[in-house]
């Protein structure tokens, strides 16, 4: 399919990134990206929070602040109190109100499915948008979010996740990225992601496609939710960790210490996910100190670029 | 006691589910689970695993059986989902040249030594997974290199052969390299940590 553009697109259609960026004069780009989904915690609120969370995240992918927001509402009105909706609504405004967006508008429809999400549109200088592309040789990779959201997601659906530990995710995948993406903004960052439905490997595998790079993963030094490792062995392993791997092993060269749950981790589809960050080798210590120290207490090395061409990845 | 559950249909995590409840409330000695797709056949055959049953699974058309046999002692032991994926797992092997000729001794000796290593080599088959040369070996990689065509095969077979630049432009050659990816010291150094094996000749 051949698709509208002009010259002043940035990121568009023909290579899939985080979010849309268009040009309107030498200063200032637009970022836009639009993101909804069907309830992934029982609590209206909290669910208004996430898919917030969620949809702001784009647009700190791309290095960009978020100015102003939509709403995008499926309601099953026969089947659902009103009140439900408003809930919902509650925690979205909140969310945007923390990263400091403004609601402009939204729509809503009958839809026997409740969905819930929103548009939001934010701004950057047009020299420095950052991408998925252009990974350095050398770069440290740095990861600012614990993963196993889908398997413990999928474990809360199963009704076997005590309120603790339920508590305690929702609370991760409702928490902003603004925080990393502020800081980074400081360093030498050369290309960045985040980290939803590919999972750590499904996303890092884009980003090496096309680049004459290799990553080296240190399976060790990746950041987990604790109870992922009981509930996967279990068997609450999300499908779409298996259609992850299914689609991306060909890339992926796991070392013998790396156990398949430990696989299945890395290969788990995040809810509003950390970044993902390809920085210069020499600040990336300095970048992971201030992280830590300000609020982004997992942040944390878990990798790094090889000027190697198969564009492979590599765990350990 | 034998049973069988027909989750055909349900999503992830209904057939783990189900199994659990049936586990839970029978205690079955040997229990069925019939499933329609991959990740309900691996969930499900985890959470058996888990409870310590002795699991097979076999495939009937789009359908897969999960047959789980309670174990004698359910000592708690590594399952086949902790411990690394069973196929059999090729080793990379890192070959390093430091030279253009093998050992020490006679130069001349050491020079068609060198020759019959490196057309020898192939022998590793996939196993040989980088061939880096530094120092004199670079000469190896270059125009008038005896072992060139070796070379060119063992990279065709997908050998990544590494070229050590600054050993390059020490001896004044980067541009007579003729295969191989120039390379630099945190490459290299990041190789051998991702290698199996490294030999050093």
């Amino acid at each position: 399919m051949e698709f509208p553009t002009d010259e002043n697109v940035i990121v568009g259609l023909d290579r899939a990134d985080d979010a849309g960026v268009y040009r309107v004069n030498d200063d200032l780009a637009l970022i836009q990206t639009v993101d909804f989904f069907t309830p992934i915690v029982d609590d209206p609120y909290w669910f208004g929070q996430i898919a917030a969370a969620n949809a702001l995240s784009d647009v700190y992918a791309m290095g960009g602040t978020p100015k102003t927001a939509m709403n995008l509402v499926g309601f099953p009105l026969e089947k659902m109190d009103i009140s439900i909706l408003r809930e919902i609504i509650q925690g979205g405004v909140d969310k945007i109100k923390e990263a400091g967006v403004v609601l402009l508008g939204g729509h809503s429809v009958d839809d026997p499915e409740l969905k819930y999400g929103l548009s939001i549109t934010g701004f950057i200088h047009p020299d420095r948008v950052l991408t998925k592309q252009n990974l350095k040789a050398g770069d440290k990779l740095i990861l600012t979010k614990p993963l196993g959201t889908g398997i413990v997601n999928t474990a809360i659906k199963g009704g076997l996740a005590s309120q603790e530990t339920i508590e305690r995710v929702t609370r991760l995948m409702a928490r902003l990225n603004r925080k990393p993406a502020e800081i980074m903004s400081r360093y030498e960052v050369h290309a960045c992601t985040d980290i939803t439905g590919f999972g750590l490997l499904g996303h890092l595998a884009e980003m090496v496609t096309g680049s004459g790079q290799s990553i080296r993963l240190l399976g060790d030094a990746i950041p987990m939710i604790p109870e992922a490792r009981e509930y996967g062995q279990m068997g609450f392993v999300p499908a779409g960790a298996y259609r992850n791997r299914e689609f991306r092993e060909g890339m992926v060269e796991f070392g013998r210490s790396v156990d398949r749950l430990t696989q299945d981790i890395l290969f788990d589809p995040q809810t509003s996910g950390g970044l993902l960050i390809s920085v210069s080798r020499d600040v990336s210590e300095a970048l992971v100190r201030e992280l830590k120290s300000d609020g982004v207490p997992e942040a944390v090395i878990i990798g790094e670029v090889m000027s190697t061409p198969e564009e492979k990845i590599f765990v350990q | 006691m034998s049973r069988e559950i027909d989750c055909r249909g349900l999503a992830c995590p209904a057939p783990v589910l189900k199994t659990k409840e049936l586990v839970e409330q029978e205690q079955p000695e040997k229990l069925s689970v019939i499933v329609d797709n991959e990740a309900a056949k691996q969930n499900v055959t985890r959470f058996l695993e888990y409870q310590g049953f002795v699991v097979s699974a076999s495939q009937e058309g789009s359908d897969f059986h999960v047959t789980g046999h309670a174990g004698e002692e359910t000592v708690s032991k590594p399952t086949p989902a902790e411990t690394a994926a069973s196929e059999e797992v090729k080793q990379k092997i890192m070959v390093m040249v430091g030279n253009d000729r093998m050992g020490h001794g006679d130069d001349e000796l050491g020079s068609k030594l060198m020759v019959s290593f490196l057309t020898t080599l192939k022998e590793m088959g996939d196993e040989l997974w980088r061939l880096v040369f530094v120092n004199n070996g670079v000469k190896m990689t270059i125009s008038d290199s005896e072992v060139l065509p070796v070379l060119k095969e063992l990279e065709e077979r997908g050998a990544y052969i590494l070229v050590c630049g600054t050993c390059l432009t020490h001896f004044n050659l980067l541009e007579k390299k003729m295969v191989g990816e120039t390379t630099n010291m945190l490459d290299i150094v990041t190789a051998m940590q991702l290698a199996d094996k490294v030999v050093n000749i």
